[in-house]
């Protein structure tokens, strides 16, 4: 599969200082309970996958981590700060926890350059020419420094994708959320992306990703976990996880898209 | 069997019918014998036409005459554009003072000069510059206009508009010689560029704040005579009507369209139930409402001119039009993009002001100019109510003795300048569309 490195298994840098905090959180849509009973701790550090069939709620999950979504019962403590209510918590939380998304959502009225130094400038109040000079070094880490002048329909997906990845980045967040940040590629984009996503988990950023690209999975994931219906079925890591699956519906959804 | 195009297909030029004129008159307008006569046949209705409009407005006009009489004598056919000429100046400025006309010249002028920038590549920071045009303009202009006596809050909004008007052409020049804001070239001047955020604030403070003092003692001696707004008239009372309700009711159904959506009730509601009550009355009501009623739930002694009440109908009115404008606008932005702007962390008013207003405002120029030029149009009711803006005063003319029962010419004429204005609004509103979206190709 693309983006699979032959050197194999990245080391983890996973330290003990637990930064994501859930705890038997439940979520409702109306009627419709998408998250049932939902524990996970994440460290400093860690690098989770998320996968499942859709609708099991992955995407649900990580997005009630930004507050995009409210969660009806149970805590959600990112960065040390419980989920409420609270406004300024919730902007807080969103400066801390960056996020990619399936469709870039990139500003279409903005230039790759404005639409990296908006944040910085307005949230954490840098002057322009430091959030420019950041703004460059990621423009470079992502390799499209040359683009900053143009506008992100001006683009491939591929590119639009690496900014997000970028602007995500100038925030200096403490985490990066991924929502299948590959699905809505063409095929020859999606490596592009997974390498930078690769050269990411490199320098220790603690990830949370869902995806659908288990070989991408299988390089940096320290853990993988498996969620069927609003539960999570499984978790595991990599190695066990795809070599030993234990539960019935994750041995089956190996079975069809491995 | 297997095929390999061994060399790249030249390109040709297209057939003739393609580039020719009588190629293209050919396929298009005699393509059958059924639309040759359907040319031919509007070609001479065409005809008819513009030769009436011709021998009536031109080859058999009156331009030069006394009276009406005069005019009969020249020619019983033709315009009597006379008795217009003879009116402009009132169509124009109603009866505002002859001698006093300099002061809407000068308005007018000052409005020139406060917007130029928002037209020049090399000048930054549109958005304030407008903001200072909406929130200043009106009372600097309101002054020249009204005269007389100011009180306290009018001394200190002209001085505020004195000193934003100055800065605002010293930023044009800056802008323009030497492409840096004013705020950077006062800083250069004085030698703080690299100084701290806070001893430059301070510098700049310290020179508005003696800006606003020396403007405070020069406003305190300049007095223009009082021209009560019964005085207002013709082209200019419209001007002002529109003009006042063209800036405010663009800002009021922002904020009006914003508290639709509200996920407060309270606001929700109020928004709401504004909206439908204004929406649903046609303005003559509302103006009748505005002059005639609203006295009567004032206090005894209140009193508001009537030409204040009409404007604040007028900006209500357009403000909830507007609101339904930039609500279908809002509507249009992906919820995507609400996401990209949290996921860095913009609070809602940011989100709303770099990210998500800019786009919808962009898609809503049509529609918001469309109604700024029913607005225009719609001024004229205020005719109805006894002010004498532009039509009012076209029709007086019929009255005014030595042109009794000139009717047509002047309607006429208020026809053509209406369609002058609204037509560079119209066509002003294409170019700036196209402008927006250049870089913008989704």
């Amino acid at each position: 599969m693309t983006g699979t490195r032959p050197q194999g298994q990245l080391a983890s840098a996973a330290s003990s200082e637990v930064i994501i905090e859930i705890d038997k959180m439940n979520k409702w849509y109306g009627a419709f309970h998408v998250l049932k009973d939902i524990d996970l701790i994440v460290r400093k550090g860690e690098r989770i996958v998320v996968c499942g069939p859709s609708g099991s709620g992955k995407s649900t999950l990580i997005r009630c981590i930004n507050a995009l979504e409210e969660h009806q019962e149970g805590d959600i403590v990112v960065d040390g700060i419980k989920m409420g209510k609270n406004l300024k918590n919730l902007d807080h939380i969103r400066t801390e926890v960056g996020m990619v998304f399936q469709n870039f959502n990139l500003f279409p009225h903005m230039t790759i350059l404005e639409n990296l130094t908006l944040g910085p400038i307005w949230v954490r109040k840098m002057s322009r020419a430091d959030a420019v000079e950041t703004a460059m070094t990621y423009l470079e880490r992502v390799k499209i420094p040359e683009q900053a002048g143009k506008y992100p329909g001006q683009l491939s997906g591929g590119q639009q994708q690496r900014v997000a990845i970028a602007r995500s980045l100038c925030m200096n967040p403490k985490i990066i959320l991924f929502d299948e940040p590959t699905s809505a590629l063409d095929p020859e984009m999606i490596k592009e992306v997974l390498d930078v996503m690769v050269e990411l988990a490199d320098t220790g950023m603690t990830m949370i990703v869902v995806t659908h690209e288990m070989g991408f999975a299988k390089t940096i994931a320290d853990q993988v976990i498996f969620m069927d219906q609003g539960d999570i079925v499984e978790q595991n890591e990599p190695a066990g996880f795809f070599e030993n699956p234990q539960h019935d519906r994750t041995k089956l959804f190996l079975s069809q898209i491995l | 069997m297997a095929f390999v195009k061994s060399e790249k297909t030249p390109d040709r030029p297209a057939p003739l019918s393609e580039r020719s004129v009588t190629g293209w008159m050919r396929k298009n307008l005699f393509n059958s014998w059924f639309n040759s006569i359907l040319t031919v046949g509007t070609l001479l209705l065409i005809y008819f036409i513009v030769k009436g409009i011709w021998d009536w407005g031109f080859a058999d006009a009156t331009f030069m005459a006394e009276n009406r009489r005069e005019c009969f004598d020249n020619s019983l056919t033709g315009a009597c554009w006379a008795g217009v000429i003879d009116w402009l100046d009132n169509i124009f400025y109603g009866r505002y003072p002859r001698d006093q006309i300099w002061r809407i010249h000068y308005g007018g002028l000052m409005l020139v000069l406060w917007m130029a920038p928002l037209w020049m590549e090399r000048v930054k920071g549109k958005v304030l510059i407008a903001a200072g045009v909406v929130v200043f303009y009106p009372f600097l202009s309101g002054y020249l206009f009204a005269g007389g006596d100011k009180g306290v809050f009018m001394q200190l909004m002209v001085t505020g508009a004195v000193v934003a008007l100055i800065a605002n052409t010293a930023n044009m020049i800056t802008g323009l010689l030497k492409q840096e804001s004013l705020k950077g070239f006062l800083l250069r001047v004085s030698g703080q560029t690299i100084a701290p955020d806070k001893t430059q604030r301070n510098i700049l403070l310290a020179i508005t704040g003696c800006a606003f003092a020396a403007a405070f003692i020069w406003q305190m001696n300049w007095r223009v005579d009082a021209v009560p707004w019964t005085k207002w008239g013709g082209l200019f009372l419209t001007m002002v009507i529109s003009g006042i309700g063209i800036a405010s009711s663009l800002p009021g159904g922002i904020i009006l369209a914003l508290g639709r959506r509200s996920k407060l009730t309270v606001i929700r509601v109020l928004c709401v139930s504004f909206i439908e009550v204004f929406r649903s009355v046609p303005l003559i009501t509302v103006l009748f409402m505005a002059t005639t009623m609203f006295p009567l739930f004032m206090d005894e002694g209140f009193v508001l001119n009537k030409l204040t009440q009409v404007i604040i109908a007028v900006v209500l009115f357009n403000a909830c039009y507007m609101a339904e404008t930039v609500r279908a606008g809002l509507q249009a932005i992906p919820k995507g993009q609400y996401e990209g702007a949290h996921t860095i962390g913009l609070g809602y008013w940011r989100m709303m002001g770099l990210v998500i207003m800019p786009q919808a405002l962009k898609h809503m120029i049509p529609n918001i100019v469309g109604s700024f030029i029913g607005l225009l149009k719609d001024t004229t009711l205020v005719s109805i109510i006894g002010l004498f803006d532009i039509l009012g005063m076209l029709r007086s003319i019929s009255k005014d003795v030595p042109w009794l029962g000139l009717h047509k010419e002047p309607l006429i004429f208020g026809a053509m300048l209406f369609f002058i204005l609204c037509f560079l609004m119209s066509k002003y509103s294409r170019y700036l569309e196209v402008k927006l979206s250049a870089g913008n190709r989704h």
